[in-house]
């Protein structure tokens, strides 16, 4: 199967920055793919690219099967695109607008349209200008829902908005997910990790990772292990485990390459006087802390040592 | 087309104002230019309140000519920045428009708000004027094709590459203050001498640069549509005015001279002679021009040889010196003005510019000045003759003309007459007719009787409009007097022209184009003028 979105070495430089980096991604169809990253890390780049408002200085993207630069006209009938950053015909009403964009879609549902509507309260009688922000919102993702698109691009959909119109806009989004692919960039773990179905992670331009959230909660878990006696940091420890630290009898660290079968066996072996090893799953903002804090270099070494146990 | 349609009933709904003012203005424009044609008396420019109204009107008339391209660039401005191109963060980006539809849908904006009006306007002007529209529909569709290369795809191209209107006029006024700055700066040095632009009539070179202006601004519109690649696009449309500048600077026209007069076969007798015969009063003098480092060089000549019914009409000259120590200089083609040689014709005179450091090199001994004479050939057509009315009368293939009366109005008695064309100006036409020196209410045996005045009108232009936002072109006709008599004392000055005194109209074709020499051996460059001298010593 074709992913919906898949990227091959993909890169943009704006003069001297690098503001992404030899990106390769797979979105597989029907995933609700969230990607984070702080402020700069070049989410929004990589979904210009994808949209073909930025070209891409090296790589290539592909977005439903074609190649991203190649991206326009017809084939936006089928992807919904939300930007924070996008402007809107303001001179219209929002009655006027979805009017307006009905004509360019030919998989238009009138009747979707009325539901979207009455969902997110929208007053179709008064000009974009004049809408809140919130509100504004709520008419672009009526607009960009009503054609069911086989892809929706969310770039930072939720940033600045109350919970409450958040919520709303979740709960659409959430409606459509069956029959569509979502790939939605965030800096706000809180709000992707209630109904993303795949994460990726975005530092500096680069993908530290990317996967499927179930696997993500299983390969972290933050270990402690108790010893009978005050110790030093081991040494040697290997790369997957993030940000080790003891205290006292107490060591602790984050492990990014847990398995549930071989993992707590390696842990006795490596620690026999320990007097208790727990490994506890992580939430995703842990989670993200850990690898952020880490640094890159350590997750690169897990990318390494993971293609080696693939291989092996 | 049915996003074509969608989005151009879009912006027909958001831009009516636009639509309106530009429409206002167009209306205004047909309304009121007409006022021009009259002359300043039926004006009201005679005395009193009439004067103040008439002077208000003159200057609308005038201002409407301006208005009607600015109430485009607000409306061309509008309409491309409603989907602008520049930017990474436009609604319609990630929408599923087709550049083509949408470049498509702007055309039919301008075709139905600024071609459409703009072609019903100049059809109204040309009935206003006593022209049928459907008889100059070539013309007219020829002027609009100008006016695209010179106004609208100019504007088209700038608004695609700028975000908003007022970015463009920002640049557009930056664009005039750097062609302003450029041309101070080529006046006030001799980097670019006067005779290197302009020098001959440019068919080749004006047809090259409209090709390049539409092809230029064409691409930057079709590549910005297509790909918005905005510094591609801004290169390109820089490179427009520099090849410009390039080409009037080239001149290829300079180059095509003798191809488009072609030097004569040795037994070909030449169509005119000219000798020069210096007299006390006809003397070769040398003046100075705007340019201080150029000189003008004036040679009177004699005229002869022109066959009965027919004009030669020198275009250009071309200026060789020899001096005996060997030195040598060539002139570009320089434009020779408003000649026509007629088999009456005795005298005339050949001026081109030299500058002053060839001057002062060649003045000090006899050289010889070979002039070199680009001309063109032209014979007269079966004239028309009409008794002047006294209202409005129509001239075949020349257009419609009007006696022109006095503000004192006297019945029957004009002082001038004015004539209207057809979106150009009309073939070559000589036109005569008589200067009554008696005022016309006096009893008169015969009209025709009296001074015999002469008028040169229209040109060889082969194109079948020429720019120009009205569709009528006034022709002014001059008669020549007796005023340099009168003032000389040789005699009355005959001042009207009376109701059904002959006219006549003769139109002149085309019938080749040649060059011919004139020699002068042993020729003194003329002195400065002493005026020019006492100039010269005070610097």
């Amino acid at each position: 199967m074709n992913p919906a979105v898949g990227t091959h070495n993909l890169s943009k430089q704006f003069g001297r920055t690098v503001a992404v980096d030899g990106l390769n991604l797979a979105v597989p169809e029907g995933a609700i793919y969230a990607m984070v990253g702080a402020n700069g890390a070049g989410k929004t780049t990589i979904i210009k690219m994808l949209m073909n408002i930025y070209p891409p200085t090296a790589g290539r993207a592909e977005v439903l099967g074609i190649d991203s630069r190649k991206l326009a006209g017809e084939a936006f009938a089928r992807i919904g695109y939300v930007s924070e950053n996008q402007e809107m015909p303001d001179w219209m009403t929002a009655g006027a607008m979805l009017d307006y964009y009905r004509p360019f879609y030919p998989t238009w549902d009138r009747a979707l349209e009325q539901q979207l509507i009455r969902q997110f309260d929208l007053p179709l009688d008064r000009k974009l200008k004049h809408l809140s922000r919130g509100m504004k919102m709520k008419a672009a993702f009526a607009s960009s829902l009503a054609y069911r698109p086989s892809l929706i691009v969310l770039d930072e959909p939720f940033s600045g908005l109350d919970p409450l119109v958040r919520d709303e806009l979740i709960e659409g989004l959430i409606e459509r997910a069956p029959e569509t692919t979502i790939f939605l960039s965030s800096h706000d773990l809180a709000e992707i990790e209630t109904f993303s179905s795949h994460v990726g992670y975005l530092e500096q331009g680069r993908l530290l990772f990317s996967e499927e959230m179930s696997v993500l909660g299983n390969r972290f878990r933050e270990v402690t292990v108790t010893l009978d006696s005050p110790s030093p940091l081991p040494e040697n420890l290997p790369l997957t485990w993030l940000q080790p630290q003891t205290a006292d009898c107490v060591f602790r660290f984050v492990h990014s390459g847990f398995n549930e079968e071989s993992s707590p066996r390696e842990l006795a072996e490596r620690f026999p006087a320990a007097r208790d090893i727990s490994c506890d799953p992580m939430p995703l903002r842990s989670i993200f802390l850990a690898v952020a804090k880490t640094g890159r270099d350590h997750a690169s070494a897990y990318d390494q040592a993971k293609a080696k146990g693939d291989a092996a | 087309m049915k996003q074509v349609l969608h989005i151009f009933a879009k912006d027909t709904r958001r831009f009516w104002p636009e639509i309106l003012i530009s429409l206002a203005i167009t209306a205004a424009f047909v309304r009121i230019y007409p006022n021009q044609w009259q002359g300043m008396e039926a004006m009201g420019l005679g005395a009193g309140v009439g004067a103040v109204s008439g002077s208000i009107l003159h200057f609308l008339a005038n201002a409407l000519v301006g208005l009607v391209p600015a109430g485009w660039w607000l409306l061309i401005s509008r309409v491309i920045h409603g989907e602008r191109l520049v930017g990474h963060t436009q609604f319609w980006l990630t929408r599923p428009y087709e550049w083509k539809n949408l470049l498509t849908a702007k055309l039919l904006f301008l075709l139905a708000f600024l071609y459409l009006p703009l072609f019903i306007a100049q059809c109204l002007l040309l009935v206003t004027a006593g022209f049928h529209p459907l008889a100059y529909l070539p013309g007219l569709l020829y002027n609009l094709l100008l006016i695209t290369g010179i106004i609208v795809l100019p504007l088209v191209a700038l608004s695609a590459v700028t975000s908003s209107f007022a970015k463009m006029t920002l640049v557009l006024l930056g664009a005039a203050l750097l062609a302003l700055l450029i041309a101070g700066i080529a006046a006030l040095t001799t980097y670019m001498p006067s005779h290197t632009t302009g020098s001959v009539a440019s068919p080749v070179g004006d047809r090259l640069s409209l090709a390049l202006v539409l092809c230029g601004c064409g691409a930057v519109v079709v590549l910005q549509y297509a790909l918005r690649k905005t510094t591609r696009s801004w290169l390109l449309l820089i490179a427009i005015p520099v090849l410009l500048c390039t080409l009037a600077i080239g001149d290829p026209d300079q180059a095509l001279m003798n191809r488009t007069y072609p030097i004569p076969v040795s037994s070909a007798a030449a169509p005119v002679q000219f000798q020069y015969v210096p007299d006390q009063i006809q003397q070769a003098i040398t003046d100075t021009t705007h340019d201080s480092n150029e000189l003008e060089i004036n040679i009177p000549l004699r005229v002869s040889g022109v066959a009965d019914g027919t004009v030669v009409i020198p275009e250009a000259v071309k200026v060789a010196i020899d001096a005996p120590d060997g030195s040598h200089w060539d002139s570009p083609w320089q434009a020779i003005y408003n000649q026509r040689l007629l088999s009456s014709t005795d005298v005339s005179h050949a001026e081109f510019r030299v500058g002053r450091a060839i001057y002062d090199k060649f003045k000090s001994a006899p050289v010889a000045l070979r002039l070199t004479f680009a001309l063109t050939l032209a014979k007269a057509e079966a004239p028309t003759q009409v008794p002047l009315p006294a209202t409005d009368f129509s001239v075949p293939k020349f257009g419609v003309c009007t006696p022109q009366s006095s503000w004192l109005q006297f019945p029957g008695e004009f002082t001038s007459v004015n004539c209207k064309a057809a979106l150009r100006q009309p073939k070559l036409t000589f036109v005569n007719l008589h200067w009554s020196s008696t005022r016309c209410s006096a009893a008169q045996s015969d009209p025709a009787t009296g001074m015999l005045g002469a008028a040169w009108a229209g040109s060889f232009d082969i194109d079948p409009a020429e720019f120009g936002i009205t569709s009528v072109w006034q022709i002014p006709l001059y008669f020549s007097n007796n005023w340099e008599g009168y003032r000389k004392g040789s005699g009355p000055a005959p001042r009207h022209i009376c109701a059904g005194s002959p006219m006549t109209f003769t139109q002149y074709s085309v019938t080749g184009r040649t060059q011919t020499d004139l020699t002068l051996q042993d020729f003194h460059l003329p002195g400065l003028a002493i005026g020019d001298q006492y100039l010269l010593m005070m610097k």
